[in-house]
């Protein structure tokens, strides 16, 4: 008997929290389902679309968004935005690699002095010193130029270099001790042994800075004033209640490589996201 | 380590590099070392005469003729000369770090020679030097990076914090050091007076409610998600995640949109026969003010929430059994064993979530940029210190008062850093829970 009213609670317990969860889940799809047929809509403006979602369905929107460029050139937007993306990512990921391995493999006199102002200087918001940025582009005629904001962001990239330390913590120091004695010298160490067997922890950084440059826009909207230049966030923000699909259909169409990405890396997620907590 | 150099009783080569860089490294026949050491002295001195001494100079006038453009006078650039007067002074410091390099390298070379030792040719030593220091190599590049993208710009901007650039007063207008004043100003002049203390109220009830709610919304979805009966996971967390991975201006952008007058919240409003609301208009303060904080835990629930997983899957699970065979209720096995051991792990996030919260600037940018309100100078009634100080530097000009308050804004969060560092030390040496 007393069995019986213990399965009824859990029952009533499994309920609510599946009740719960599906409330939740909601909540957090709805407005992405929202953009998404939003962008598949027939109309442009939002004004024409009656509540939520759209009766009519089409590719318009998308079509207008590669086509009809005189006013918002998106292909140019993303043209720039794959530019500044790729070239970032790719010198970021190598400053970063570099300074977590050292960090993690060597000890050096001022070792710890660079670690603690690392930490020091990662707990100030990034966008502190943007000001002062602006002001020194500004002064040496820098700004409107894609490759200051490549620039900025490859060299903030080693400031999160904990997620990688991390990683090359865990390789075992006897295969560099065994290197060693077979007279090795540290650049063939790092070149013939430490990238191999580095392979994920690359690719992750590649992304991630890959990611960062993809979606920012205060950075880009500071130091591109020219229409020409503009990145699908500064462009994106551009468009009124009137282009509200091809706004729609702008994000989708951006999103998607990153939330496919984000899936992809979804189980190195938790270790970034902790050890990336003393960051933001 | 060797025995510590004993400059003073070292040979004459020694002392010749100590009065001239490099000259050392040439009288014990380093031929290329030297005359690399001797062309960085000669480039540094060539540079201090021609423009270095006087951009020095600049750097604390900042520039005393004013340009006139009828008589044809090209006027001095203030803030030119404060960067080059800068960029004088950086170099000096590195010029000095080579100079230092170069006695210690003469001192060692002399101490070779006179122990009978070869001395290895350039070539050799910079390979040999490659290999032994690798993480200077390896972290020059990176350091220099940050030098000037980081430290270089914050330097700049505690300059400019204490000069009256800005306003009217840009080049070719003359700069000037005015010492504290923009903080007084900022502390004192009535309407940036009111303005300043009305926002940081704002911001700090802001830093804590948004705190409050990301953190515990976060840990609930977690418990919710770790408990025995959701069956699939990862399908469940998938939609969180799916938030979390949407660019963050898409969603501001978004949101600002379902809010918008043609929004479809708005056509619902109307079409039961009400009128259109503003939601996130001049006037709606409060109503902007909630939605913001609303967007905001959409947009940061999936992180705490993934932070929490990660810690929770690290938790004992004995405990629990322990407590049911005591009978305790679920609630109490909450209260007791689940909540103190998440925030004794998470304190250092905790804070560290404050700090991006009270520098939170997308938030009300993307939702209300670009608005002034009554009895604020140059801001809203929703923006944070953060937001209005892109007001004043970036859309109005305000350079010194902007900088001040950035750096205003800088101690404020540099005593939770502080707190957070002090925290994190606490806590890693504290293994005692777990």
């Amino acid at each position: 008997m007393k069995k019986k009213r213990f399965r009824v609670k859990n029952v009533m317990d499994c309920v609510w929290t599946y009740g719960v969860l599906i409330g939740v889940c909601f909540v957090f799809f709805f407005p992405v389902l929202w953009l998404l047929l939003a962008s598949f809509s027939q109309s442009g403006s939002i004004y024409d679309i009656e509540g939520f979602f759209p009766d009519k369905f089409s590719l318009a929107s998308y079509s207008r968004l590669f086509t009809d460029t005189t006013m918002y050139d998106y292909p140019n937007w993303l043209k720039n935005t794959l530019f500044v993306a790729v070239l970032s990512s790719a010198i970021g990921t190598i400053l970063v690699i570099l300074t977590a391995y050292t960090i993690s493999r060597f000890e050096f006199k001022s070792r710890k002095m660079l670690m603690k102002s690392a930490l020091i200087l990662n707990m100030f918001p990034s966008f502190m010193g943007m000001t002062a940025v602006y002001l020194i582009m500004v002064n040496f005629n820098l700004i409107n130029q894609l490759w200051s904001l490549i620039l900025i962001y490859a060299a903030g990239a080693p400031m999160g270099y904990l997620v990688q330390k991390g990683y090359f913590d865990t390789i075992s120091t006897t295969i560099y001790e065994a290197a060693r004695i077979d007279g090795a010298g540290n650049i063939r160490i790092f070149k013939d042994i430490t990238l191999p067997l580095s392979k994920p922890i690359i690719v992750y950084t590649a992304l991630t800075q890959f990611a960062w440059p993809w979606s920012d826009f205060i950075l880009p909207n500071l130091l591109l004033k020219n229409k020409d230049l503009w990145t699908v966030a500064v462009g994106l923000t551009h468009l009124d209640e009137t282009q509200f699909t091809r706004f729609a259909a702008g994000s989708v169409f951006i999103a998607v490589p990153i939330v496919t990405l984000y899936f992809i890396l979804s189980k190195y997620l938790v270790a970034g996201v902790s050890a990336g907590a003393v960051k933001e | 380590m060797k025995t510590k150099r004993n400059y003073w009783k070292a040979g004459i080569c020694v002392k010749a590099s100590m009065l001239i860089m490099g000259a050392g490294q040439l009288l014990l026949k380093q031929w290329v070392k030297g005359f690399l050491y001797l062309s960085v002295l000669a480039a540094y001195l060539c540079y201090a005469v021609t423009g270095g001494i006087k951009d020095a100079i600049g750097f604390f006038t900042l520039g005393t003729t004013k340009a006139d453009p009828w008589l044809g006078i090209e006027g001095d650039d203030s803030v030119m000369m404060l960067l080059k007067g800068l960029l004088f002074f950086i170099i000096t410091i590195i010029v000095i770090f080579i100079y230092v390099s170069n006695v210690k390298d003469a001192y060692d070379c002399w101490e070779k020679v006179k122990a009978g030792e070869k001395l290895p040719g350039f070539f050799k030593s910079v390979g040999k030097y490659m290999d032994k220091k690798f993480y200077v190599v390896a972290l020059a590049l990176p350091i220099v990076g940050v030098l000037i993208f980081n430290i270089l710009p914050i330097v700049f901007m505690i300059l400019i914090s204490f000069t009256n650039y800005g306003g009217d007063i840009v080049p070719p207008e003359l700069v000037d050091w005015v010492g504290i004043d923009n903080f007084i100003r900022i502390l004192s002049l009535s309407e940036i007076k009111d303005t300043f203390f009305k926002i940081l109220l704002w911001n700090l009830v802001w830093a804590f409610l948004a705190t409050f709610i990301n953190y515990f919304g976060g840990l609930l979805l977690a418990l919710l998600l770790n408990k025995k009966c959701v069956k699939g996971k990862a399908f469940w967390r998938a939609f969180p995640i799916l938030a979390y991975a949407v660019p963050g201006f898409i969603t501001l952008l978004g949101f600002k949109f379902m809010f918008s007058y043609g929004g479809p919240v708005n056509y619902y409003i109307t079409m039961n026969g009400g009128n259109a609301v503003g939601f996130l208009d001049i006037d709606a303060g409060l109503t902007a003010k909630i939605i913001g904080l609303l967007v905001n835990a959409w947009i940061t629930i999936p992180t705490s929430m993934l932070l929490a997983t990660g810690i929770l899957s690290n938790m004992n699970t004995d405990l629990y059994e322990a407590a049911s065979i005591d009978g305790a209720s679920k609630w109490k096995q909450f209260i007791k064993i689940t909540l103190p051991f998440v925030i004794f792990s998470t304190t250092p996030v905790l804070i560290t979530n404050f700090i991006g919260n009270f520098n939170n600037f997308g938030v009300f940018y993307f939702l209300r940029g670009g608005l002034y309100n009554d009895g604020y100078f140059l801001a809203s009634d929703t923006d944070l210190l953060i937001n209005w100080l892109y007001n004043l530097s970036i859309d109005n000009n305000y350079y010194g008062i902007g900088a001040a308050l950035s750096l205003i804004i800088f101690v404020i969060t540099s005593i939770f850093s502080l707190f957070v560092y002090v925290q994190s030390a606490a806590y890693k040496k504290e293994d005692t829970f777990r």
